[in-house]
């Protein structure tokens, strides 16, 4: 058993799919249709077979309030980790993403806080790396 | 052999697009030699729609007003959304959304046969897919009208047949898109 796909809700799957691949610099991974459902994800061109995440349209109620509900409260949806957290909030920021919290060093991390534009924060975590 | 096993699809036909901007709308005629009263039955009453469309239905579509849940068959994910009918003109006009798309059906009598019209809008991207999934579906509808069912072949069964992924390239070709 593997972890190879999580979901983030999203209020409007193209939307998304431009922040994720153009600011973010994720690539599409997935993109099919049933009907009305549409299957879109987006996976890091640093590991194109890696772990996947789900864009999933918030198209009903419990998905809203749970999104809006987590957004209020500022817990990030997702979290991606990096070896750069500095420059990749410089490249993002300078591609007009809105941050709520530059690089902060917490413990064990810095972390970055940015919205999606769909509804989400999301995290860039950068990992310390301590001497021994 | 049964005969789901010997089914095949015909030519890619019936179907048009209509673009305004970005909104498309997927235009599909097909001619059943059934009444509408009878076409009209299996369009709205839930145990019909099961043995042909591509979600279910947990009410009748027949009255104005009445607020079904459709579930997608086969998605990945369940995927349930509500419906609320904004028209339905017993046996000629049904209109209600699934999802995010428009559905509007209409029925007009001609000799004994049903011209069965269905307008709904669908991104480009899939506009293709979506005119090969309902070829099908209408096929598999057509049989069950007629008393011969093959049973539904959506969402899955329906892609991973032979006849779906023909349809799917010859109406991107006839709308101009790529598959």
């Amino acid at each position: 058993m593997k972890i190879k796909v999580t979901s983030v809700y999203v209020d409007d799957q193209d939307k998304a799919l431009r922040f994720y691949t153009e600011v973010l610099g994720f690539a599409k991974k997935a993109d099919f249709s049933q009907g009305p459902f549409r299957w879109l994800t987006v996976a890091s061109p640093e590991e194109p077979d890696g772990t996947e995440l789900q864009l999933a349209l918030n198209n009903n109620p419990a998905a809203k309030a749970y999104q809006q509900a987590m957004f209020q409260q500022r817990q990030p949806a997702a979290m991606f980790f990096t070896d750069d957290v500095k420059g990749d909030y410089e490249r993002i920021k300078a591609r007009g993403a809105e941050f709520t919290m530059p690089p902060t060093d917490v413990t064990g991390s810095t972390i970055a806080m940015l919205k999606d534009t769909c509804g989400n924060l999301i995290q860039l975590t950068q990992l310390a790396r301590y001497s021994r | 052999m049964t005969d789901r096993e010997q089914y095949t699809p015909g030519p890619a036909s019936g179907a048009q697009v209509r673009k305004d901007g970005e909104k498309w709308t997927l235009i599909l005629v097909r001619e059943l030699r059934h009444s509408p009263e009878k076409v009209w039955q299996a369009l709205t009453d839930p145990a019909h729609l099961r043995e042909w469309a591509p979600f279910d239905a947990d009410g009748c579509l027949g009255t104005v007003g009445a607020t079904v849940k459709l579930t997608t068959v086969g998605a990945p994910t369940p995927h349930v959304t509500e419906t609320t009918v904004t028209r339905a003109d017993a046996p000629n006009v049904l209109e209600y959304k699934w999802g995010g798309f428009d559905m509007r059906w209409e029925l007009e009598a001609f000799g004994g046969s049903t011209r069965l019209t269905l307008w709904t809008n669908i991104g480009r991207r899939f506009i293709a897919m979506g005119a090969a999934g309902w070829h099908i579906c209408f096929d598999v509808l057509d049989h069950l009208l007629s008393g011969t069912p093959i049973g539904r072949m959506v969402g899955p069964e329906a892609i991973k047949f032979g006849g779906w992924q023909r349809l799917n390239a010859e109406y991107a070709k006839q709308f101009g898109v790529e598959t």
